[in-house]
């Protein structure tokens, strides 16, 4: 059996489960200042050079950003079902939902090591493989720079996000997450989802600068 | 339920931001596409991360992050927006 | 529950004495020891860095090697800014005494407090191995194109290390948040905080909300010298000054970092050391509140002759004179506390008391260089080196050492030797303004910071400036030594020998594992010291003569 005690400084369950939360929720706002900063730098560099942002975005591959886009939308709502059967106590809906989540992870970041390859071909890697398209002003540059810093950073959290998944699906197989304390899996769930939001804002800066 | 429509609803905003950036828009494209994207945030912020019902100190702290990135566009926008030579 | 019957015999310290368990507690009150010891290693290394640029600049020609000057400031800077400043207060003060003084048992997240600490650590490795290849000669801002496309320091390794600093303060800042928010004991509202607690609070917040910011622009200095992409390069199309905004966005909320916690300390000593309730509280309270938040309007202070346009200047430094209000709210009220108190000059009150006076000359100076053209006259001189020396070290430093001095018998059990801690009291203050007032002179003659020499003809004032920094060093070494005399031979102190109202001061000293037996119920607002009778009433009701 788990041990259902609160911590020490804690005088119950719940007082400790929304403490985890409200932890988690800190840690957002600061996730969203540290990737705010970067997309700050986007909009000043985009609004000086328009031109030629929006050629260099008519590079990004449009497919796999839109397919991941849709692949985090559904696996927050993945998550969240994840989170009600632990509430319900369904441990097998449970496990499936988490796999469920994981999976759409895991797709999203083969996705994105695709799109990285086909970049690479495409020789719009700054300081790797580099060549400006013709005609192309040379600020397109930090277009990609700003591309890969914000695609890498975001693969990391994901990554991470995937970790934390698959270290909850042990927890589940412990019999560690009961209704009467989930609190850890609503924390990697906020997580998760918040992640998720990141991508919903890097994906029309990337994708759908120059499309018209 | 909630869960399955907000999902569907954010798919569709998905739909409408592509749409809107094939369509000629000029100026407005950007406004509409973040402008979506907010909307979208919103709802995972609502719905996935269960920030529905009254208000409470989680708001205060999911809202701090984004109050706070408008000092720094705003005031920076002080400079950008008249200094000489820029772009 | 934890049965806390069981370890409320012993303290802290004795409760267990392997090293392991130091290195993998989750008790507060050890991991401010911890953070103690780390802060102290740099805070020598600092220093010793600062021994050798007022060595340096005791003559006009000097005796370090120009480069070398550069890389012992740049080094200074860098080791004083995030390895002692910015966590002095916070972690080690404010790590032990947070929970306490609340009526907590511990921090809301024990295992991130530690790993806190490791991360701490890990950055401090980084920029050791930085120092030790060479050290960087950016200076501790980092300026870019310099730093990523001339420098030929280690700029990516100190980057690195203030990038994975930089997870430390936010861990720490988000559970002192957390913490304050939640664990507060029965009877403990917002307005029955001590005001240390509220220092620690809104410093909390700005940790929070400024440091990721400073993270992802190390981060891309570090990416645009590694990857030789221009990411802040003109000659690609890339903005300087955009480095600068996202640079002071951070860093001039992190002079408030190091301010706000002191602020809160030299509430707790003024009003303890005149038995006066602190006037104002409410005030004071709100004070630091728009401290933390007017902090984030003023960055562009620093960027007014860096090519920034003249009405976003303007902005700026009418947001910046906004600040004097808060500032000087906190100056009076502290003076105010004094009026007709039953005032003692122990240690910790005279570190207090030179902190109002230092702080009141950084902070006006401090307008003096917000003027747009009085800052063209002024800016990266020694001016603006004396000014912020006047707020972090004449501020910070003092209220850190006054607040250790104050709550060294709750950490250790022990009496420090009073005699000694007033004379290193009063030789810090001798010492600090003979170290730094020079330098308002210097910086108004027109001394530019960072040069490596000067013209003969500023030799006097400089020399007085090396004279006062050698009998700072000295007055900030004695503390290490007649404290860790204290700690063999120094007297029992008791549960509460300064007689305070906290409620840190009404359990044992050293304070048992968990703090309290029972978590304590608060029924009487802080500071409720009479001045007349010379009585107390601590925060959970008990009264003392």
């Amino acid at each position: 059996m788990p041990d259902l005690r609160p911590e020490i400084q804690y005088a119950t369950l719940a007082q400790q489960g929304e403490t985890a939360q409200l932890g988690m929720w800190g840690f957002i706002a600061t996730e969203t200042l540290f990737f705010g900063a970067l997309i700050f730098g986007y909009f000043i560099y985009r609004h000086a050079y328009p031109v030629a942002f929006a050629e260099a975005s008519k590079d990004a591959i449009m497919w796999c950003g839109s397919v991941n886009i849709g692949l985090l939308l559904t696996s927050s709502l993945t998550m969240v079902l994840a989170i009600e059967a632990a509430a319900a106590g369904e441990r097998s809906a449970l496990k499936l939902w988490l796999a469920a989540t994981a999976a759409l992870g895991v797709i999203f970041i083969c996705v994105k090591g695709l799109e990285w390859y086909l970049d690479y071909a495409d020789k719009v890697v700054p300081a790797v493989n580099f060549t400006l398209k013709p005609g192309e002003p040379p600020q397109a540059e930090l277009f990609w720079i700003f591309y890969f810093i914000a695609t890498g950073f975001h693969a990391l959290h994901l990554t991470i996000g995937v970790t934390l998944i698959c270290y909850m699906l042990l927890r589940t197989r412990w019999g560690d997450l009961t209704p009467a304390y989930y609190a850890p899996l609503e924390v990697v769930g906020l997580y998760w989802s918040f992640v998720d939001t990141v991508w919903i804002f890097l994906y029309p800066a990337i994708y759908l600068a120059g499309r018209s | 339920m909630t869960f399955a429509v907000a999902w569907l609803v954010l798919l569709l905003l998905t739909g409408l931001s592509i749409l809107s950036a094939y369509l000629h828009l000029a100026v407005w494209a950007p406004v509409v596409q973040f402008g979506v994207a907010a909307t979208q945030a919103a709802i995972v912020f609502i719905v996935f991360m269960r920030l529905r019902g009254p208000a409470s100190l989680k708001w205060l702290f999911a809202g701090a992050g984004f109050f706070w990135l408008l000092f720094l566009y705003g005031l920076s926008m002080t400079d950008y927006a008249s200094r000489r030579g820029w772009p | 529950m934890v049965s806390l019957a069981a370890d409320l015999e012993t303290s802290y310290l004795e409760s267990e004495h392997t090293v392991a368990s130091w290195l993998f507690t989750r008790d507060h009150k050890r991991i401010a020891l911890l953070f103690f010891a780390s802060i102290t290693f740099f805070f020598f290394i600092g220093g010793f860095a600062a021994t050798l640029i007022r060595l340096h600049l005791a003559t006009p020609q000097g005796l370090l090697q120009p480069d070398i000057y550069n890389r012992m400031f740049a080094m200074h800077g860098i080791v004083m800014v995030w390895f002692f400043l910015i966590p002095s207060i916070p972690t080690t003060l404010g790590n032990f005494v947070l929970p306490l003084a609340i009526g907590a048992h511990d921090l809301a997240f024990p295992r991130v407090n530690l790993l806190s600490w490791y991360i701490f650590n890990l950055s401090g490795l980084v920029l050791l191995y930085a120092l030790f290849m060479g050290g960087v000669d950016t200076g501790w801002t980092f300026y870019t194109p310099y730093s990523t496309l001339f420098s030929n320091g280690y700029v990516i390794a100190a980057a690195l290390a203030v990038f994975v600093n930089g997870f430390s303060s936010i861990m720490t800042g988000l559970n002192f948040v957390v913490t304050v928010h939640r664990l507060r004991a029965p009877g403990m509202t917002w307005m029955h905080l001590p005001l240390f607690v509220w220092g620690i609070y809104t410093v909390s917040l700005v940790m929070l909300l400024a440091t990721p910011v400073l993270a992802m622009t190390v981060f891309l200095v570090a990416m645009e010298r590694f990857m030789r992409v221009g990411i802040f390069d003109p000659s690609l199309g890339g903005d300087p000054l955009l480095f600068q905004h996202m640079f002071w966005f951070y860093s001039h909320p992190a002079v408030y970092i190091m301010i706000l916690p002191a602020m809160g300390v030299v509430s707790e000593l003024v009003s303890c050391y005149a038995r006066k309730s602190i006037f104002g509280y409410t005030g004071m309270a709100y004070a630091l509140i728009s401290l933390a938040i007017l902090t984030f309007f003023v960055w562009g202070h620093h960027m007014f002759t860096a090519g920034i346009s003249i009405y976003s200047g303007v902005v700026f430094s009418l947001m910046t004179f906004f600040v004097a209000l808060p500032s000087a709210v906190k100056v009076f009220n502290w003076t105010a506390s004094l009026h007709k108190g039953r005032i003692s000059f122990d240690a910790p009150m005279l570190y207090a008391l030179g902190f109002v006076l230092l702080f009141t000359i950084g902070g006006l100076t401090g307008l003096m260089v917000a003027t747009l053209a009085l800052d063209v006259h002024l800016q990266d001189t020694y001016f603006v080196i004396a000014h912020f020396h006047y707020i972090m070290v004449g501020g910070t430093v003092s209220a850190f050492f006054g607040g250790l001095h104050y709550w060294w018998p709750k950490i250790t059990g022990r009496l420090y030797p009073e005699m000694w801690a007033r004379f290193a009291a009063i030789l810090t203050f001798v010492g600090f303004n003979l170290t730094f007032f020079p330098q308002f002179v210097l910086g108004y003659l027109g001394m530019p910071r960072r040069y490596y020499t000067y013209p003969a003809q500023w030799q006097s004032w400089n020399v007085l400036s090396s004279a006062g920094a050698s009998i700072l060093a000295f007055a900030y070494i004695l503390p290490l030594g007649y404290l860790a005399w204290s700690l063999l031979w120094g007297e029992r102190s008791g549960p509460n020998p300064w007689r305070a109202t906290g409620l840190e001061w009404q359990t044992a000293s050293p304070p048992p594992q968990y703090n309290f037996a029972r978590t304590p119920t608060v029924t009487v607002a802080p500071y409720a010291y009479d001045a007349e009778t010379d009585g107390f009433t601590a925060q959970n009701g008990v009264t003392g003569a």
